[in-house]
């Protein structure tokens, strides 16, 4: 009797919960899994945009390309996609991830409210603007004559040298780098300050009760409850930053070279959509798409967070 | 109040540490500001005079007018403003709903159900620009607020981030209140929402934000002038009057206010690492 | 567990499919239904003005016909179109560069002009009417599947003020040679250590099968053999041609880069920091909008594309063209009522000469026109027309700029060797006409 009662319970509460999960799994297979799957399709055939003719099978022959070494020389090969984004990418979110926690933490600490709201709304700024603007000035900033090799020349002390921001290999990919972070700095310091902000401040003052100094509270109490925003945060920055692409892309239509910013999402673009390639460009999709899943994947399982945490 | 008035040295560095990222992000911006009012041989001038020589208000009249001369500007700021705001607003409920559903319900399905939205989230725009060309065009909202809105209705960072704070949600609130006969949606409305103020506002504002600067997609939904979003009009500007920075920074600075005021109105709600629940156990 | 999520997959999947299974198109051609022209073409304020009033009077005079006329950035008209016929949804009418149009022809994206709606008498009416050749670009099997909008070529212009402010006078010392350029420009730089403040004269970037592959081709060399299966000939051409573009940039003589404004755009402001710019006629018209003093003054001038000292071949910067195009997977009402749409704007060429942005159609009338005569230097652009190639407009143009680009650049901006460079270059154009479908 008891038991029926509860599993009546249970499967009510079963519907519900499917209930109210239902429209976003629609929402997604259509705009999401579908696309995605059609694009796997897509990577065993050889497509061309604006070809009519049916698209050849070709089995396996995109992804034997992308990865074929006698192609590693060539600098807008595949090999060199995924460098590139691995490169930027451990440059932008490592960075991104220390210093966003670090200003989170010590925004919060501060004891003038007005300081925190100011503060917090000036990092975050850069992010109010739209990408196109901010890729302006910041192309601007890039220009040989800009603002970027006049202070780099002030504080090296190089008058009129050019740094060549847009030009050289590194500098170029350097500057990237520095236009996202930028960008994404103040959205990563709000999710880690909404994270502090879940810590019950029953907890701290349970601490301060018991006697906890301030570094005590800070590294025993903080830092462990923040782990799942943490997580969230470092797999969120890991994924934007796999994922960036109208940073380059605003960079290779200002005249820099390509092969530096050649990430792999900028490959697929130019792939697809200039040089009409869709197979090809779909088979890079469903790499990148794999080499997410297995990152995130990896994230999780060395953070080994927790769903739960029970005060 | 600090009892403490020692100068720490820590506490120097600290605040110098603080002051260097300010400049960091914020020097763009005042040149963003600066330029805005200048005329086109200031701006690239060697070395940058941060002054301007006047204030030039006609960078101003110039973005506002448009290249073809029809203040077509206010219009697309008007569809920014209705996509983005139709877009928080349904990421906000659709993820609270979703994130709701999977943190305190128990069904069959509900963990591989997690990990299919999440991997949503690893799938690159670039890749599925084509297929999603093709969706609109069969659902024939090409150039609707419909064809801008629907794609992003839900959003998997938006789940993500729901389910993680609702999960922490105390359960005998809920079982509470299903023992006093509210419905579930009742439930959901009453008491989950009203308790997520600081996770609503981040999402608000990130899908906001991630709306208003959408360019990819209003370039492929939206060809008529009528229905195109800022940054569209943004880039044509930027591609046409190449040299003419100011006109562009003072569109720029005129497509960042509602975003700036939004901001501004909804930090309250995650400022000062305070507790918006407090565990009324015992 | 598993049952259901297998289920739940199955539903997620099959839904779409359901949703989008192809429908067929309808064929009826009843030529007095309203109809709606979807017209794509790229930003222009001049030539918007004017199509938007011969929109008007056209709609006026075939009340069931609708043109939805929209606009954007050139560089994406080119990438939109395509994705909108990738997706089998693309415009009606729409226009787009030669080197970037030919691919819809050859893939049969576009439909053959229908002589009598579009307003010709008959066929050999409309070849009489254009200029000998023209229409040979977009013609395969005998059929003619666009007409020209536009016919540009770029020549130099020169702002004789900065000539003169760097002791030089224009008339006399501008640049003949490519050598001459060189050194020109370098009298004319004004540098802040290596940065340049003001240039002479700087590539058009990255138009490069416009402006470089000319220059190659007065060395003797040429992209393709000439029967199209080979890449790169006359490494020597190409190998000079790479090393005078590497003495150029940053690396060699610091004159210029790809990454400094576009002259094109500095040009009109007359600001004292470019002194010659690679551009075609439309630039008057620019001028005029934005810096009509300057325009009006008689401080600027054209001149013609330089050639190389030892130059085998006497070859200006190539021609390119737009043509409009009509969808051929459009309603046929939709394309005849299209077709005449084109005729009718085509018409006013005089129009767009002088208000429509300054665009030469090449139609023998207008050539002939004392309008055309009338334009400041028109004659420079007419006769470096004559001795110029239409730009190379194989179906994989686009591919091959990109080669083409990444050579120079790499030889500018990275330092690679003219003869690496080139290596690459030829595997790379190789495989691509190889490639070819």
């Amino acid at each position: 009797m008891g038991t029926k009662r509860y599993k009546g319970i249970e499967k009510k509460q079963a519907r519900w919960g499917i209930a109210f999960v239902v429209p976003a799994l629609i929402f997604f297979s259509v705009f999401n899994f579908y696309p995605i799957l059609n694009a796997f399709y897509t990577s065993f055939y050889d497509r061309r945009a604006l070809s009519k003719l049916k698209p050849k099978f070709i089995g396996l022959a995109n992804y034997v390309r992308l990865f074929d070494p006698a192609r590693a020389d060539n600098p807008l090969s595949f090999y060199n996609s995924l460098k590139a984004t691995l490169t930027f990418t451990v440059g932008t979110f490592i960075p991104l991830l220390i210093i966003s926690l670090l200003l989170a933490i010590l925004i919060s600490n501060l004891s003038s409210n007005r300081a925190k709201r100011f503060l917090q709304i000036s990092y975050y700024t850069p992010a109010i603007l739209s990408s196109v603007v901010a890729a302006t000035i910041w192309m601007l900033i890039f220009d040989p004559r800009g603002l970027g090799n006049q202070w780099m020349n002030l504080i090296l002390n190089t008058p009129g040298v050019d740094h060549k921001w847009k030009t050289d290999p590194m500098m170029l990919q350097i500057s990237t780098m520095l236009v996202y972070f930028w960008k994404y700095i103040g959205y990563f310091v709000i999710l880690f300050i909404t994270g502090l902000a879940t810590i019950p401040s029953t907890i701290y003052e349970a601490a301060t009760i018991d006697g906890a100094n301030k570094n005590q509270t800070f590294w025993r109490i903080t830092l462990p409850l923040l782990r799942p925003t943490v997580v969230l945060v470092s797999i969120m920055a890991m994924l934007q930053c796999l994922k960036t692409f109208s940073t380059q892309y605003m960079f290779y239509t200002n005249g820099s070279t390509r092969a530096p910013i050649n990430v792999i999402t900028f490959n697929i673009y130019i792939t697809g959509i200039q040089d009409q390639y869709l197979g090809r460009a779909s088979a890079m999709s469903v790499v990148l798409f794999v080499l997410m899943l297995v990152l995130t994947l990896f994230q999780f399982r060395t953070t080994k967070s927790g769903e739960n945490i029970d005060y | 109040m600090q009892i403490q008035r020692t100068y720490n040295p820590i506490n120097l560095l600290i605040y110098a540490f603080l002051l260097v990222m300010l400049f960091f992000t914020m020097t763009p911006i005042i040149f963003m500001i600066t330029a805005s009012m200048m005329t086109k041989n200031q701006i690239l001038r060697m070395p940058f005079n941060w002054i301007p020589e006047s204030l030039n208000w006609i960078n101003f009249k110039r973005a506002i007018v448009g290249l073809d001369e029809n203040y077509i500007f206010l219009r697309n700021i008007l569809n920014s403003l209705i996509v983005s705001v139709t877009v928080a607003i349904t990421t906000v409920l659709l993820g609270s709903l979703t994130g709701y559903g999977l943190a305190k319900f128990r069904f069959r399905g509900r963990n591989a159900i997690f990990i299919m939205i999440m991997a949503t989230m690893m799938i690159p725009f670039e890749a599925i620009m084509i297929p999603l060309y093709m969706v609109v065009m069969k659902l024939r909202i090409q150039n609707t607020y419909v064809g801008l809105i629907l794609p992003f209705l839900v959003s998997a960072f938006g789940i993500f981030q729901m389910r993680q704070y609702l999960s922490t949600f105390p359960t005998e609130f809920l079982d509470a209140a299903r023992v006093d006969g509210m419905s579930e949606l009742g439930i959901y409305w009453r008491i989950v929402l009203p308790n997520a103020k600081p996770v609503i506002a981040t999402l608000s504002i990130l899908a906001f934000r991630s709306q208003w600067d959408n360019l990819l997609w209003p370039l492929l939904v939206s060809q008529r002038d009528k229905m195109k979003t800022i940054p569209q009009y943004i880039t044509a500007f930027a591609a046409e009057r190449n040299t003419d920075e100011g006109a562009m920074m003072a569109a720029a600075l005129i497509a960042s206010i509602p975003m700036f005021v939004l901001f501004m109105s909804l930090t309250k709600y995650f400022i000062g690492g305070s507790a918006v629940y407090e565990s009324r156990k015992g | 567990m598993k049952k259901s999520v297998f289920l739940i997959l199955i539903i997620a999947l099959l839904l779409p499919t359901a949703i989008f299974a192809a429908g067929t198109k309808d064929q009826a051609v009843d030529e007095t239904k309203p109809v709606t022209i979807n017209y794509w073409t790229h930003d222009d304020a001049a030539r918007t003005k004017l199509e938007n009033e011969l929109i008007e009077k056209f709609q006026a005079a075939n009340p069931h016909i609708t043109v939805e006329r929209s606009t954007r950035s050139a560089q994406k008209q080119i990438e939109l179109v395509q994705t909108a016929f990738a997706a089998n949804e693309g415009p009606d009418m729409f226009n787009l560069p030669i080197e970037n149009q030919y691919a819809y022809i050859t893939n049969g994206r576009v439909a053959p002009i229908d002589y009598v709606a579009a307003g010709f008498k008959s066929k050999q009416d409309m070849l009489d009417k254009y200029m000998d050749g023209i229409l040979d670009t977009v013609t395969v099997d005998g059929e003619v599947y666009g007409l020209p909008l536009e016919l540009t070529n770029w020549a130099i212009y020169v702002n004789k003020k900065v000539f003169a402010s760097a002791g030089l006078d224009a008339e006399k010392d501008y640049p003949r040679t490519w050598e001459q350029m060189a050194d020109v420009s370098e009298k004319l730089v004004i540098r802040d250590g290596d940065i340049l403040v003001r240039r002479g004269f700087d590539f058009r970037y990255p138009y490069y099968l416009i402006m470089f592959v000319p220059m190659v081709e007065q060395l003797g060399g040429s992209l393709l053999s000439e029967d199209g299966k080979k890449a790169i000939i006359n490494d020597d051409a190409w190998i000079k041609a790479l090393t005078f573009m590497q003495e150029w940039g940053p690396l060699g003589r610091n004159l210029g880069s790809t990454t400094y404004q576009a002259p094109r755009y500095l040009f009109n402001a007359d600001n004292n920091d470019i002194a010659m710019a690679h551009t075609g006629l439309y630039q008057e018209g620019r001028m005029k909008t934005e810096n009509p003093a300057f325009f009006e003054s008689d401080d600027w001038m054209v001149v013609p594309f330089p050639v190389f000292e030892n130059a085998v071949k006497d070859v200006a910067s190539a021609y390119y063209g737009h043509f409009f195009m009509v969808n051929a997977d459009s309603d046929p009402a939709v394309q005849k009522a299209t077709w005449k749409l084109i005729g009718f704007l085509l018409s006013h060429g005089e129009d767009y000469l002088t208000r429509g942005g300054n665009l030469i159609q090449p139609t023998k009338a207008l050539l002939a026109s004392d309008t055309l005569k009338n334009m400041p230097y028109s004659e420079v652009f007419i006769n470096d027309m004559a001795r110029a190639n239409m730009v190379y407009y194989g179906s994989d143009s686009a591919e091959i700029q990109t080669q083409i680009r990444n050579a120079v650049e790499s030889v500018m901006l990275s330092g690679e060797s003219p003869q690496k460079a080139l290596a690459t270059l030829r595997s790379a154009v190789q495989e691509i006409i190889d490639e070819r479908r």
